[in-house]
């Protein structure tokens, strides 16, 4: 029982950070409709930078998210205007921005691969090997701090959308986007806009997975697999589907990770995608999918 | 009413495909000779000189991603479902004849095709599961699909884990070891652009095709879309995998992060958007022109980063400014040489 | 001076066919305009081009004397100018409230947005009752009254409805057209696109006849009602099936 007590507080505090990991990659899709192949890859990079600042300034990589928060806002917005912007309201964009995007995922590896080779890295901050006990069940400091920053983080993001008017705007994009093109909205900038806040997100991640987990540049593909398995599960779209999506698969994959094993805890997440498609393919939360 | 719009515009896509049907002597007469030509050429030099085996390999490397690029081309091109887990095909494919090979003796040369069934059986699996809906959903499958195989593999022991499998070599003498291979690729793309010729000239083609363009509308006019896209990816993973059970031999070692590594999964990809996609002339375009832009590369560089960002930049380049790809373009523009008008 | 004229405008969907093809009308302040005619005719794109939502690609949009045809629907809404969609357009997942709230986007000023709510709910009190429901859960009729008030927010000098009775009973409609009429007694323009045409002419002081792009007839509403060669016209033109395509 005590055993079980104690996976749970690890999935759920695990819950919390993939929620912050796909948070963006949901934003970005509810807004323009785009799947964004190489969000993990920009995770990744966020998590070189948080790396080397760690390395070489002794920058704590939570405290680092004050660089790649707003570093990774501006790389979104670039990213939007040089390839998104052009094909905006063409007719058959949606296949044409997922080719987009793993093409630029495979040149952020590439490029990541080439400047910092295929070494495992991660930072190694005092807390990342540092519990905290309440006896006899413990949490991982680390963890800890990165579940309280992804909540604080994810809280920060429901509040700026539920009050700000620009807010508003994202949520009536998300909605329905003629209608807020009806309503003065400027659909543009706030698409634009609001993929920057995707990759700012995508950007925290990184900082927080340079002390949780290992990197190098090509594991961006078992991320991005896993996090387009949750967000189908918790629904396409929804952010709150993202979130109980991010619970519900962390706590069940640290269950399948202490009875067989870390390597086969991914599966679980593609059990559940193939599992949600044949019975309830718009998700948890989602609703059916307009074309 | 909708449905009557859209069989107006499938019978005169019909009758465009009619007239087609029968390709000029010109172009059969042009594929007949190059085909004789590379039935006899090669191997006669190989023969005399010995030292073509860079030759051989390059040949060999070109017919395959031949095959694989045009199979892709079936689903994501025809149908306009983007597959990026493709390679899963390739590795299912070698590593079913790999492990029919050492532990029971059965050369790869005929358990190859079953590998090829094999994977067909999974495209039919995977599709069941993620082609009944639209939008993401299957391109987010494929992806997983990768990551499962790879997990699986990984952890297989039987079949050598991470670490891999070593193959006995095939027992021919040094000169000839290539020669089979040579033969077994050549058939196998001549096979896969064959059927995407077929299908391309077919109403199951002409259905995907209308899938691709508007899927409501297919629907609506009585197009059975289920059924077609998980044919279509199916059929799609038979050759690759048949493929990949011919390559697994020829390297003598299966590993799985060789065969599930994404570059194979995105080199299938651009080949096809490069040369094409949705043509039947494409995709083997695409192929020989980026296996000698990359060979070129790869030459001067030499490393497997750049050469994955070569890659991703390549895509992102023809994605962005010609979609259609050299074929597609230069067919709009009406300066497509005859010779490549498979369509 | 006509209060908003359309110049002779030629206009399409991104790279698509010209839908407009050279269509003029002229609209008076505080008349009622019935624009009506078959599927495919252009009538939603031209409202679509007046408020912004589509460029024109020839001839003019003015509007008091200033041409709108590089504006964007923010700058256009700000000049006085409001659009009611043929699909409603509303926000599913938000409430009754924050719908209308979104109406007044371009509206910066907290309090006005607040006021200008409220006078939408003084419009239509069963909006009221249901201000803190999801709009999707809303009857058609709601939905429709939804609509118009969210144009509203903005006191709008014009506005224009495009298709206001569609996939609403009868009954309702009639309510829905009770008050276009009350708009149309405190002095707003407006114009109407309507299939249901005997409706919306009847609640009309002019009518356009549009068809194949361009401005066939028009004249008082009530003669291009009783007309029988446009009946006729615009009867024969029902039957061949042409789709009015989707922006």
């Amino acid at each position: 029982m005590i055993q079980n007590l104690q996976i749970l507080i690890l999935g759920i505090a695990l819950g919390g950070v993939y929620a912050l990991m796909a948070s963006g990659l949901t934003l970005v899709f509810g807004v323009m409709r785009i799947v964004n192949i190489a969000h993990a890859s920009l995770m990744i990079a966020a998590a070189y930078i948080t790396f080397w600042a760690f390395r070489l300034y002794g920058v704590d990589p939570i405290l680092s998210i004050v660089i790649t928060i707003p570093v990774m806002f501006l790389v979104g917005v670039g990213i939007y205007k040089l390839f998104f912007s052009r094909i905006a309201g063409t007719q058959r964009s949606g296949e044409l921005t997922v080719l987009l995007t793993f093409a630029l995922a495979l040149v952020i590896e590439g490029v990541l691969g080439f400047f910092f080779s295929n070494v495992f890295r991660s930072t190694n901050p005092a807390y990342s090997t540092q519990a905290i006990l309440f006896d006899p069940l413990y949490i991982p400091k680390g963890q800890f701090y990165a579940t309280l920053l992804s909540l604080g983080l994810i809280g920060g993001l429901w509040t700026f959308l539920q009050f700000s008017r620009m807010g508003y705007a994202i949520r009536a994009s998300m909605q329905n986007i003629s209608a807020a093109q009806v309503v003065g909205v400027n659909v543009e900038r706030i698409s634009m806009i609001s993929f920057g806040i995707g990759i700012a997100l995508a950007g925290a991640s990184g900082s927080v997975m340079s002390f949780l987990f290992s990197f190098f540049p090509g594991k961006h593909w078992e991320w991005i697999a896993i996090l387009l398995a949750l967000i189908v599960l918790g629904g396409m779209g929804s952010l709150i589907g993202a979130l109980v999506g991010a619970l519900l698969l962390a706590v069940a994959s640290a269950f399948v990770s202490f009875h067989f094993g870390p390597t086969w805890s991914p599966i679980t997440f593609f059990l559940a995608l193939f599992l949600i498609l044949l019975f309830r393919p718009q998700g948890l939360l989602g609703k059916k999918m307009e074309v | 009413m909708a449905d009557k719009t859209v069989t107006s515009e499938l019978e005169s896509v019909a009758a465009e495909t009619q007239s087609l049907k029968r390709p000029s002597l010109r172009i059969k007469n042009v594929f007949l000779g190059g085909l004789l030509l590379a039935l006899l050429l090669f191997p006669a030099l190989q023969f005399t000189s010995g030292r073509l085996n860079y030759w051989l390999h390059m040949a060999i490397y070109t017919f395959m991603y031949i095959a694989m690029a045009s199979s892709w081309n079936i689903i994501g091109g025809y149908a306009g479902y983007t597959s990026l887990g493709h390679n899963v095909f390739f590795a299912v494919g070698a590593y079913i004849a790999g492990v029919l090979l050492v532990y029971f003796k059965i050369s790869p040369f005929l358990t190859a095709p079953l590998g090829g069934l094999i994977a067909m059986a999974i495209g039919l699996l995977v599709g069941l599961i993620s082609l009944r809906t639209r939008g993401p959903a299957f391109i987010i499958s494929t992806i997983a699909m990768i990551l499962v195989v790879k997990i699986s593999f990984d952890n297989w022991d039987y079949i050598g884990g991470s670490n891999g499998l070593s193959l006995p070599a095939i027992k021919l003498p040094l000169a000839y070891t290539k020669m089979p291979f040579y033969y077994a690729m050549l058939l196998v793309a001549v096979g896969a652009i064959y059927l995407a010729y077929r299908i391309r000239h077919s109403k199951f083609g002409l259905g995907l095709r209308a899938i691709s363009q508007d899927e409501t509308k297919a629907e609506v006019a009585g197009i059975p879309t289920n059924l077609y896209k998980i044919l279509a990816f199916s059929i799609s993973g038979l050759l690759v995998g048949v493929a990949g059970g011919l390559w697994g031999y020829y390297l003598t070692y299966l590993k799985p992060s060789n065969f599930l590594s994404i570059l194979v999964a995105a080199q299938m990809v651009l080949m096809a958007v490069l040369g094409g996609k949705g043509t039947v002339a494409g995709p083997v375009v695409g192929a020989v022109i980026f296996i000698a832009i990359n060979e070129f590369f790869v030459a001067n560089l030499g490393f497997t980063e750049l050469n994955i960002v070569a890659t991703g930049l390549l895509l992102l380049v023809v994605l962005l400014f010609f979609p259609e790809g050299i074929v597609g373009t230069l067919k709009e523009k009406g300066k497509l040489p005859q010779v490549l008008d498979w369509d | 001076m006509a209060l908003l004229e359309v110049e002779n405008v030629t206009a399409g969907y991104r790279a698509g066919p010209d839908i407009l093809k050279g269509v003029s009308i002229k609209i008076e302040q505080g008349k009622t305009y019935c624009i009506i005619g078959p599927n495919g005719a252009g009538k939603s794109t031209l409202l679509r081009a007046i408020c912004g939502l589509l460029h024109p690609r020839d001839g003019n949009v003015i509007y008091r004397g200033e041409m709108l045809n590089k504006l964007r629907t923010d700058q256009i809404l700000m000049r006085g100018i409001s659009f009611v969609p043929q699909d409603r357009s509303l926000f599913p997942d938000m409430t009754v409230r924050e719908n209308l709230r979104m109406g007044g986007y371009i509206i910066r000023d907290r309090t006005e947005l607040k006021e200008r709510v409220e006078d939408a709910f003084q419009m239509f009190p069963i909006l009221k009752e249901r201000s803190s429901q999801r709009a999707k859960t809303l009857s058609g009729g709601e939905q429709q009254m939804l609509a118009i008030g969210r144009a509203l927010v903005l006191r709008p000098e014009i506005i224009m409805l495009d298709e206001p009775s569609l996939g609403l009973a009868p009954m309702v409609t009639n309510f829905i057209f009770e008050n276009i009429k009350k708009l149309k007694q405190a002095g707003m323009t407006i114009i109407i696109v309507e299939q249901n045409a005997r409706k919306g002419l009847e609640s009309s002081d002019w009518g356009f006849v549009l068809d194949l792009g361009t401005t066939r007839f028009e004249g008082p509403a009530g003669t291009i009602l009783n007309d029988p060669r446009i009946q006729e016209l615009y009867l024969g033109r029902a039957q061949v099936n042409r789709q009015e395509p989707s922006p």
